[in-house]
C-alpha cells in the first residue's frame, strides 16, 4: 500500500471522516463497477457498495494499514453482494448458485469505459457466466487481486483458484467464440 | 504431473503466480506440448483484452454524491445508537416507575397490578434476549474475520 493510503487510513482510524471520503473517493468507480458485475443491477450496485464502505468504516479500527485496504473492502463487499443475492433468491425462490444475476437491469454496464461492440460482448458473456466463475473472473480482472487474496475472499485453497480461475477463462473464450 | 494437471495451470503461469520450480517445469513442458502452447496463448490473449477493459472513471459530482450518500449512511448509524441508547434508558426508568406506582397504590386492583409487572418483566426478558442474541451473532459474523486482519 502507498503511504498516502496508509497515512489516510491512520486518519480514518482516529475518526477522521474526510480522510475516509478521499478513500471512498479513490474506489468508488472499481467497487460499484465490481458490484454491478456480481449483482446486475446498476442501482443496487450502487447501493451495495456504499453500504460495504459503511461496513468498512464501522470497523476501520481493527484494520491493519499495513495491508491493502482495497483488498480487505473487497471481501466486505463480496460479502454484501453475495447476502444481496441471497435475499433475492429467497424472494424469488429461484437457485442461487449458478444461476447469472438474472434479474438486473439487463442494460449493458453504464460504468464501462470505452463501450465497443466487443466490449460489450465481452461484458453480456461475463455477465452471463455461472456466479462462481463470474465472480473469480471480477476479482481477478476488476477488482485486481492476487491468488492469496482471492483465496482469502472467497475461502478456498490457492489450488482451486488456479483451477476456477482457468475454468472461468475458458468459459468466456468458449462463449466469446460462439459470439463470433 | 499429467497434461491435464499442466493445463489447470495455465492461468496461473500467465499471471506468474506459479512458483519458480513449478514455472520451470511447466515451460519445459510447453516445449513439448503444442495442445498447452496453444491454449496458453488463447488465455493470455484472453486476459490482455480483461485487463485493458475499465470501469468509467466516475465525475467529481458523482463522486460529490456517492461520498454524501455515505455520509449520510455514517451519520445516520450514530444517530440510530444514540436514539436506541435514550429510547432503552428512558423505557427502563418508565418501566420501573410504573412497577413502582402500580405497587403502592393500594385503589389498583391485583390484576392490574399483576398485568403491568408482567409487561414490563416480559419486556425486560424480551430485551435480553435480543441482545444476547446480537452478542452471539456478532461473535459469529462472517464479517468478522476480514476485521480481524
Amino acid at each position: 500500500m502507498d503511504e498516502t493510503e496508509a497515512a489516510l487510513i491512520r486518519r480514518c482510524q482516529a475518526g477522521d471522516k474526510d480522510a475516509f471520503g478521499g478513500i471512498v473517493r479513490q474506489y468508488a468507480g472499481r467497487a460499484t463497477g465490481a458490484a454491478y458485475l456480481m449483482l446486475g443491477c446498476r442501482e443496487e450496485a450502487l447501493d451495495a457498495s456504499q453500504e460495504a464502505f459503511v461496513r468498512a468504516w464501522r470497523h476501520i479500527r481493527r484494520f491493519d494499514p499495513a495491508t491493502h485496504f482495497y483488498s480487505w473492502y473487497a471481501r466486505i463487499l463480496r460479502n454484501e453482494c453475495i447476502s444481496r443475492l441471497r435475499r433475492r433468491a429467497r424472494r424469488r425462490t429461484v437457485a442461487l448458485v449458478g444461476d447469472p444475476p438474472s434479474d438486473g437491469d439487463g442494460k449493458d454496464p453504464a460504468l464501462l469505459m470505452e463501450r465497443t461492440e466487443w466490449d460489450r460482448r465481452v461484458w453480456r458473456a461475463i455477465l452471463s457466466l455461472p456466479a462462481p466463475q463470474r465472480e473469480i473472473i471480477v476479482l481477478a480482472h476488476f477488482q485486481g487481486l492476487s491468488y492469496k487474496e482471492m483465496a482469502q475472499t472467497i475461502e478456498i485453497p490457492i489450488g482451486t483458484v488456479m483451477s476456477r480461475l482457468h475454468v472461468a477463462r475458458q468459459a468466456l473464450r468458449t462463449l466469446l467464440a460462439g459470439e463470433e | 504431473m499429467t497434461c491435464e494437471r499442466f493445463r489447470e495451470r495455465i492461468s496461473a503461469y500467465v499471471d506468474g503466480e506459479l512458483e519458480a520450480e513449478e514455472r520451470a517445469r511447466f515451460q519445459e513442458h510447453l516445449e513439448t506440448c503444442g495442445s498447452c502452447r496453444r491454449e496458453l496463448a488463447d488465455i493470455a490473449a484472453l486476459k490482455e483484452e480483461l485487463d485493458m477493459m475499465t470501469f468509467e472513471e466516475p465525475s467529481d459530482a458523482a463522486l460529490h454524491r456517492y461520498w454524501c450518500s455515505v455520509y449520510n449512511r455514517l451519520e445516520r448509524g450514530i444517530g440510530w445508537i444514540l436514539f436506541s441508547f435514550g429510547a432503552i434508558v428512558l423505557l427502563c426508568y418508565g418501566g420501573f416507575k410504573l412497577v413502582e406506582e402500580v405497587v403502592r397504590d393500594p385503589a389498583i386492583s391485583w390484576i392490574v397490578r399483576a398485568g403491568v409487572v408482567g409487561l414490563v418483566f416480559g419486556l425486560v426478558i424480551l430485551f435480553v434476549s435480543l441482545a444476547r442474541e446480537r452478542l452471539t451473532v456478532s461473535k459469529t459474523d462472517r464479517y468478522s474475520r476480514e476485521v480481524k486482519r
